[in-house]
């Protein structure tokens, strides 16, 4: 009995011994689903054939609520050491020590990866901190039953809207009173909701697109009302003959509705192309990462050239590496991703602009309906100023 | 003296005397970890001194060296290029295969950069410090190699203490009567209060002797007896209770001090400072809006008043009159118009706004499809206060009439028969019945659930956030809902949304005891 005891012991001694001595995985948290979580995984499965000393377990988040887990385990120690998110938290995680600078490990062979634009958007207070995985941007959906010839300009647009009324189709719709979907035309006009920490509302060039926003509404160009779901719907049905949408719209259309994708219009005011907001899902490192040298092994694998090729390929991500597309295996909604990438804005990161979402979207509410854009705007303005930058009470 | 008495002297030093020792010991445990880090800045401190001097650091370093200032990449200027003199030569600091140790000195010349010269513990877990200051030769930069040992606790020391503790309770016990009793207690306990002075501060001194005086009182009142009888007597009742018990301390008392307490708070870029009342009073005073401005507290009060109002008003005035409908003899299929008209409460509040949120869509919406086939012109909705207003309460009278009519069917089914057959033969018309029989009867089940609709309606969030969402301009949106954007909408300030949520609790506090004297006078006068 005591032989069979000190076997035992014996056992459970080597057992802890062996589980000490293996290498704690790298562990990714993401909120991938379907095509994109099913790439994600199959890229994992390689990985840890061909690296089972730097083995990555991946776990799936739901999205709702995936931001405020990781600002509130991280700090305490907890946590995952990768993990993927867009980069619009970024200001808030750097100032709370979620998020950890990795410039260090970054050279310039492995930032030529990617496009400028893409690694742009990771950067913030002269520190990077993340490698782009993938972009999200708007881009023109048109349906090519109703349009032969989808608009250059903006000149082009209005020139188009008699003829489609008059069957009842609006030429264009996106939701009028949301900032990320009018950021296209206040690019184009030479505006941006941002300098830096600094929210620039009421600009001449921000006046000036939000008139030409309130003109496509008055000239019955878009519809005022429709919200996201709605312009799914009226471009499915064809009552609207180009919708403004991201990659996600993809997976709504029906194959039955003909169409195509093209970058968004030249603003005939500026000359400018429209320019919209480029969400960028990055691999982020945990502050408090256990290993943070074979995180970032694991995070500049996950983002080289083949990797994102498999995702391009599996997931139709458009991926931010430049090596990554070939025209002649590439779908034709990528490359139209692609080429609107050369226009893009990278979506502030500064915490501020948390706090212009919902007055700036007011003001556009109240412009579409026809109020002043210049008095609207400054309205708006005084509102974000006093939520963007509260006075700490005394 | 007895030997009971002692026994309960020492009962009740050990169970204040334990709370009294946690505090010391938790003061033990925050002074050691500041010992230990003041200790480990200074040795980083040192270190990057001796870096600067061109000596050898006396302590053990992780990494130490002078770090050259950041030069940017021609190719990518975000990328920021550093190099380290470690004593062993100038060498590239960084890299994709650069040692991560490297990398703290990175990250400190950084750091260095935007704040100056610093010295702290690493916010890493490590409990290692690191040291970043200019000096004759460039900037020295020094990481201790571990964390600094932390002071062990002087259990003899305590040991004694606790010994001395029970000796003194015992010694008043044993030769004081009653006020000796108490004042033994008292003094046993406070000889905590030495080494809490000693590792924690005023604070913690005067909470221990607070305790102290807090057990000597309650002995010598014969509250803990009182108090041990009660748990001894009803331990089974206890027992039972305790789950319960524990679950709404983890789920209902706890969030609401923690709730309450961060109306004192402001929260910044995850910082919370103690700020007071400024919260409130930030709140009170419309937050630098004019009255008319929709994002003043006291123009969102009185449109939260006129909602809860006027859905209050439709909820009983069509609950009731349906209620009076089915309970008309003449009616037939009496049970299927009843489950017909549950049915709006039945289905889930989100899914009813959601559906009326499509119904009043100015392009598509079944509303204004019935609009245009009148001949009207098509509405939107959500661009005026008075049509947004309007959407919500229509979506709101339909989630909210089926109470109010369950209610008053109830109370109708109470009223005597002989009263309307009275009624008949004194030739009582229908609205003298009805305002003579059926009102008196009404008003005792109605108030109770006016006040109760009246909380719901007050703090609906989902048909204001799914319906009109506060358009146009926040105008629409509700004390609630306005507390919601406070906290997700405009940088995160949670401090305001929880002072706003304090608001609505003593608002519906008042509310409710109010509602309860109305109430219980209608019951009072209940026929």
């Amino acid at each position: 009995m005591p032989t069979r005891g000190i076997a035992i012991a014996a056992a459970a001694l080597a057992a802890v011994a062996a589980c000490r001595q293996a290498d704690p995985a790298v562990t990714v948290w993401h909120a991938y689903t379907k095509d994109e979580r099913a790439a994600l995984e199959a890229w994992a499965a390689d990985w840890n054939r061909a690296e089972p000393g730097r083995a990555v377990e991946l776990v799936a988040m739901p999205y709702d609520g995936f931001a405020d887990k990781l600002g509130s385990a991280i700090p305490n120690g907890n946590g995952p050491d990768l993990f993927i998110y867009a980069q619009d938290r970024l200001g808030d995680w750097s100032a709370a020590g979620v998020v950890e600078p990795i410039e260090f490990w970054i050279d310039d062979a492995t930032a030529a990866r990617f496009t400028r634009s893409s690694l742009a958007s990771l950067a913030y207070r002269d520190s990077l901190w993340g490698l782009p995985l993938a972009t999200k941007s708007l881009a023109l959906f048109v349906r090519t039953d109703l349009v032969a010839t989808p608009p250059r300009t903006t000149d082009e647009l209005f020139a188009m809207a008699p003829a489609l009324r008059a069957r009842g189709v609006y030429p264009l719709a996106y939701p009028v009173a949301d900032l990320y979907a009018h950021a296209p035309w206040l690019h184009g006009f030479g505006g941006q909701a941002m300098d830096g920490d600094t929210p620039t509302i009421a600009t001449a060039p921000a006046v000036a697109a939000a008139a030409f926003a309130r003109e496509l509404v008055a000239r019955e160009v878009v519809p005022r009302d429709a919200n996201t779901t709605q312009v799914a719907s009226m471009f499915v049905d064809g009552k609207a003959a180009m919708a403004m949408s991201g990659p996600w719209f993809v997976a709504d259309i029906p194959a039955s509705v003909p169409y195509r994708i093209v970058p968004l219009p030249i603003v005939s005011a500026t000359g400018l192309p429209a320019a919209p907001y480029l969400g960028t899902d990055g691999v982020l490192m945990s502050a408090r990462a256990d290993d943070k040298d074979r995180a970032i092994a694991v995070a500049l694998a996950l983002t080289d050239d083949d990797a994102a090729v498999a995702r391009k390929l599996r997931a139709r991500q458009v991926v931010p590496n430049l090596r990554a597309y070939r025209a002649d295996v590439d779908a034709a909604t990528v490359t139209a991703f692609r080429d609107q990438l050369e226009h893009t804005v990278a979506m502030p990161v500064s915490p501020t602009m948390r706090s212009v979402w919902t007055p700036y979207a007011n003001a556009l509410a109240d412009i579409a309906g026809g109020a002043a854009p210049g008095p609207t705007l400054e309205r708006a303005a005084a509102d974000i100023a006093r939520y963007a930058r509260p006075e700490a009470p005394r | 003296m007895t030997a009971g008495a002692v026994r309960r002297a020492l009962r009740d030093v050990a169970l204040v005397g334990a709370v009294a020792w946690l505090i010391v010991l938790v003061c033990f445990v925050r002074e050691r970890n500041r010992a230990a880090a003041a200790a480990g800045i200074s040795h980083a401190r040192a270190a990057a001194v001796a870096i600067g001097a061109g000596e050898r650091p006396a302590s053990a370093v992780a990494a130490a060296g002078l770090v050259s200032a950041a030069t940017p990449s021609k190719a990518y200027p975000l990328l920021r290029r550093r190099t380290v003199d470690d004593g062993a030569g100038v060498r590239a600091l960084g890299g994709p295969t650069a040692p991560a140790v490297d990398k703290l000195l990175y990250d400190a010349a950084a750091r260095f950069d935007r704040t100056g010269a610093f010295a702290t513990v690493l916010a890493d877990g490590s409990g290692r410090a690191v040291a970043a200051m200019t000096t004759p030769r460039g900037l020295a930069i020094a990481v201790t190699a571990h964390p600094e040992p932390l002071a062990r606790l002087p259990w003899l020391a305590l040991f004694g203490m606790a010994g001395l503790t029970f000796a003194l309770a015992g010694l008043g016990a044993t030769v004081g009567r009653d006020r000796g009793r108490a004042l033994g207690i008292a003094v046993a306990i406070a000889v905590a209060a030495i080494p809490a002075a000693w590792w924690g501060g005023p604070i913690a001194t005067a909470l221990v002797l607070a305790l102290a005086l807090g057990a000597a009182v309650a002995h010598h009142r014969g509250a803990t007896d009182r108090a041990l009888a009660i748990v001894r007597s009803h331990r089974i009742a206890l027992t039972f209770l305790a789950p319960a018990g524990l679950a709404m301390l983890v789920l209902v008392v706890i969030p609401f001090t923690v709730g309450l307490a961060l109306g004192f708070y402001d929260h910044h870029h995850g910082r919370w400072t103690f700020v007071g009342l400024a919260n409130f009073k930030r709140i009170l005073t419309g937050d630098g809006h004019a009255l008319s401005d929709p994002l003043n507290f006291w123009f969102i009060l009185g449109v939260t008043l006129l909602w809860t109002f006027a859905n209050v008003l439709l909820h009983v005035g069509l609950g009731t009159a349906f209620a009076l409908v089915l309970k008309q003899p003449w009616l037939k299929a009496r049970g299927m118009w009843r489950a017909l008209l549950i049915v709006p409460w039945a289905v889930p509040n989100y899914i009813t706004a959601l559906i009326w949120k499509g119904m009043f869509d100015a392009e598509y919406g079944a509303i204004n499809e019935l609009l245009r086939g009148l001949g009207v012109d098509r509405v939107s909705w959500f661009s005026q206060w008075s049509t947004s207003f309007t959407a919500n309460v229509t979506t709101n009278t339909w989630l909210g009439f089926p109470f109010m009519m369950v209610v008053a069917l109830g109370a109708l089914e109470s009223i005597p028969k002989e009263l309307e057959e009275a009624a008949d033969v004194d030739g009582a018309t229908a609205w003298q019945r009805f305002r003579e029989i059926t009102l008196p009867h009404l008003k005792p089940a109605l108030g109770p659930a006016i006040v109760l609709g009246s909380i719901w309606t007050f703090n609906m969030f989902n048909v204001i956030a799914l319906v009109s969402a506060g358009k146009p301009r926040g105008s629409t949106d509700i004390l609630v809902t306005d507390a919601y954007r406070w906290a997700f909408e405009r940088g995160e300030q949670y401090g305001m949304a929880a002072a706003m949520g304090t608001i609505i609790f003593l608002l519906l506090l008042a509310w409710s005891i109010l509602g309860r004297s109305l109430t219980r006078g209608d019951e009072e006068a209940r026929p």
